[in-house]
């Protein structure tokens, strides 16, 4: 007995040992390969910008200091969020600070980093919260010292009055318009041609979430838009919620195109991916459009065994995503994605320096929502989309 | 496999036959769902549908087979579907962003489940936490662990194309053109090795003598702890098998998700003829259990149910087998 406890405690601490070395292994490798990396490549873009447009600077009005926080410095996304600040900065020749947490879940260092930003008494503050209830207290205390805050990426809904001057986020309905337009555009011919009705699908994580559904909805509404234009008829079938909120529901008896909406019971890639398999093995099936990373990799995974995605609509279903990821960008690199919609965290970014100089100027402003932008296999190495596509 | 267990020294024939019976029964809704839902949906009978249940039945079952042991001995496992995830995550990220072969992520993915595994037969055997509590906690810890060894980011395998993609391979084989269910292959041995350690060796008999009489089990000098602490053990090595089957199959593994997936494996166990209550089980029938929840979730959505009415149905299913292994007890009073 004891010596099957010892080697009990024995094996635990073997096996604790090697997962503590490998956490503790990971951040120090991971961080000189990254940090260096987004400053260099914020470095290459800032100076020559910095240096050619010095003149503007004066001219378009001062010398402001600005405090940027973003979420987190680890990904892609928020690189591309500080290159859109850093390059608007240069280009408008004002000053940014950036910060940011190691995370997005190390709520409580962000905060910190907000007070300390307020201290410094900048002419503004660019944030994109952690959290949209850790920063209340901050932004009154900013609101009382004068200085205006105006969120990005991510709303602060509670927000004390008055302490939030704008708020720069992705315009979720007019992102999944964005899709159906694109879509639309490479099934034209075949819808067109129809002698059937023809289907196409929209596979959407919840029925819940603010961005899922205005995606979702967008999509329908600017496809049945532009179908109508075409002279077709739409109908949609499906989830409830989508078939009760779009604009018009149509009649499926009679429809020209029927737009089916999937919803799996629970969030997770294999039940989208078999919401997915049901659509796609539907012989009238032409498009599907994923609406957020998993509901389009559901996608994908699902035509693992189907084999029916591809680029020709002639042969293929043709599938639109969004967001991004190694796995989205490799499907539409090789052809089996038509193409996605991505946030754009770069020009999220620009914007925000944007506000910050006209709050600073007396200018009035508003909420500013961003577009969602298409790419697909053509369009995704430019120098206008690939900034944007975060892993 | 086909041998039963019989958990109590006493009793044992009965409970043998009642077993059979009950396995037997189950493998015949598992064909009737399948006749229906061919019939019903023209695209459900197709060779890719089937090959679609089998890829995403995978992890569901390993899990199974592993938590058939805690529940065997009277206790559960809640720990094992965020754990999946948790274990993916960090063999994961060591492959992707530490530049570890994916051997070695397998293997930390596995070494990790022994590790909460034994954390849990720790904290239950040892200092005598319920079960539901001390896996419960275990759930919570490996959910948050996971995002924050993944760094809060979707982890995505190598790809069957990339330098490492070979080990999707072990669940999927590609022979020209055609995708062949390997992993069922697996499965099944690893399902009849598991029959044969919980029914002919003395690890697996003396899971079942905690599970059908502690006491007794105790008093004739079994060392209690030791093996009640293994069966939470195996429940975390297989947790982390099928991490690697879920890593295989699936392309992105996303922190704070995996919530729910011990309940598909706990009910498929509990409908394949595990008591509810311990003493009593066997790994074959966890098998076709699963495949009675695996069969529902896919198919259901083919014959155009939404995805309420799966839960609602899936949810009754699992209340009549409940009810079955109740009345099957009673019975012979």
């Amino acid at each position: 007995m004891k010596r099957k406890v010892l080697g009990l405690v024995l094996s635990i601490a073997m096996v604790s040992a090697m997962m503590a070395g490998c956490t503790s292994k990971t951040p120090a490798t991971e961080a000189p390969a990254t940090e260096p990396k987004a400053t260099e490549a914020a470095k290459d873009e800032t100076t020559p910008a910095a240096d050619t447009q010095a003149d503007d600077t004066q001219a378009s009005g001062g010398d402001y200091k600005f405090s940027i926080i973003v979420k987190s410095y680890q990904s892609s996304y928020w690189q591309a969020a500080v290159k859109g600040v850093e390059e608007k900065a240069a280009e408008l020749g004002v000053t940014v600070s950036c910060t940011g947490p190691n995370a997005e879940s190390d709520i409580a260092d962000q905060v910190n980093m907000l007070n300390s930003a307020i201290n410094e008494a900048p002419d503004g503050i660019g944030l994109a919260a952690c959290d949209q209830d850790a920063c209340l207290d901050a932004l009154q205390t900013a609101m009382d010292k004068g200085i205006p805050v105006v969120c990005f990426d991510s709303g602060i809904p509670d927000a004390p009055a008055g302490s939030v001057y704008s708020t720069i986020a992705t315009d979720n309905y007019g992102a999944g318009a964005t899709a159906a337009e694109n879509l639309y555009a490479g099934l034209k011919d075949k819808i067109a041609n129809a002698a059937e009705p023809v289907r196409v699908g929209e596979v959407n994580q919840d029925s819940t979430s603010e961005s899922i559904t205005s995606r979702g909805l967008g999509f329908i509404d600017k496809f049945s838009e532009l179908a109508s234009a075409d002279g077709k008829t739409v109908a949609v079938i499906g989830n409830e919620y989508y078939v009760n909120n779009c604009k018009a529901a149509g009649d499926e008896a009679s429809a020209d195109i029927i737009i089916e909406v999937a919803v799996p019971a629970q969030t997770t890639v294999e039940l989208c991916a078999t919401e997915a398999s049901v659509i796609l093995n539907k012989a009238d099936t032409i498009g599907v459009f994923g609406s957020n990373q998993v509901s389009a990799e559901g996608i994908l995974t699902a035509n693992e065994n189907l084999s029916v995605l591809g680029s020709d609509p002639e042969t293929s279903v043709l599938a639109a995503g969004f967001d991004a990821g190694s796995v989205i960008k490799g499907a539409i690199a090789e052809g089996t994605m038509f193409g996605a919609v991505t946030q754009s965290p770069l020009a999220m970014g620009m914007k925000t320096v944007e506000v910050l100089v006209d709050i600073a100027n007396g200018n009035s402003v508003q909420d500013v929502p961003t577009e969602g932008y298409w790419y697909n296999a053509d369009t995704m190495e430019d120098a206008s989309i690939a900034p944007n596509l975060y892993d | 496999m086909n041998k039963n267990t019989s958990g109590a020294v006493t009793q044992q024939k009965s409970i043998i036959s009642k077993l059979g019976g009950q396995k037997f029964i189950v493998l015949l809704v598992v064909i009737v769902l399948f006749a229906f839902f061919s019939i019903v949906s023209s695209d459900f009978r197709k060779y890719s549908t089937v090959l679609s249940i089998l890829d995403y039945s995978y992890y569901i079952v390993l899990m199974s087979i592993g938590v058939t042991f805690p529940l065997i001995t009277g206790g559960v496992d809640l720990s094992i579907g965020t754990g999946l995830i948790c274990y993916s995550l960090a063999g994961g990220y060591l492959v992707v962003h530490g530049g570890w072969p994916v051997a070695a992520g397998m293997a930390v993915s596995i070494l990790f489940g022994m590790l909460i595994g034994t954390m849990n037969g720790v904290l239950i055997a040892i200092m005598k936490l319920p079960p539901f509590l001390a896996t419960l906690c275990g759930s919570m810890i490996t959910r948050g662990l996971g995002s924050i060894l993944a760094k809060g980011y979707g982890i995505s395998w190598p790809n069957a194309a990339a330098e490492g993609g070979w080990f999707r391979g072990i669940f999927k084989m590609k022979a020209g053109g055609t995708n062949i269910p390997i992993g069922f292959l697996w499965i099944i041995i690893l399902v009849i090795l598991m029959s044969i350690v919980l029914n002919h060796t003395k690890i697996g008999r003396y899971i079942i003598s905690i599970g059908s009489n502690k006491e007794a089990a105790s008093l004739s000098g079994i060392n209690v702890t030791f093996y009640h602490i293994m069966a939470y053990v195996i429940s975390g090595f297989f947790a982390g098998l099928a991490s690697i089957a879920y890593s295989a199959i699936f392309s992105t593994v996303q922190p704070g998700t995996g919530a729910g997936f011990e309940l598909e494996a706990i009910g498929g166990a509990i409908i394949g003829g595990v008591s509810a209550t311990g003493g009593a089980g066997s790994i074959g029938g966890s098998l076709i259990g699963v495949f009675v929840i695996c069969l529902l979730k896919t198919g259901l959505p083919y014959i155009g149910l939404q995805a309420n009415w799966q839960q609602i149905i899936t949810g009754l299913v699992l209340i009549t087998a409940v009810l079955v292994d109740n009345f099957k007890k009673r019975k012979p009073k």
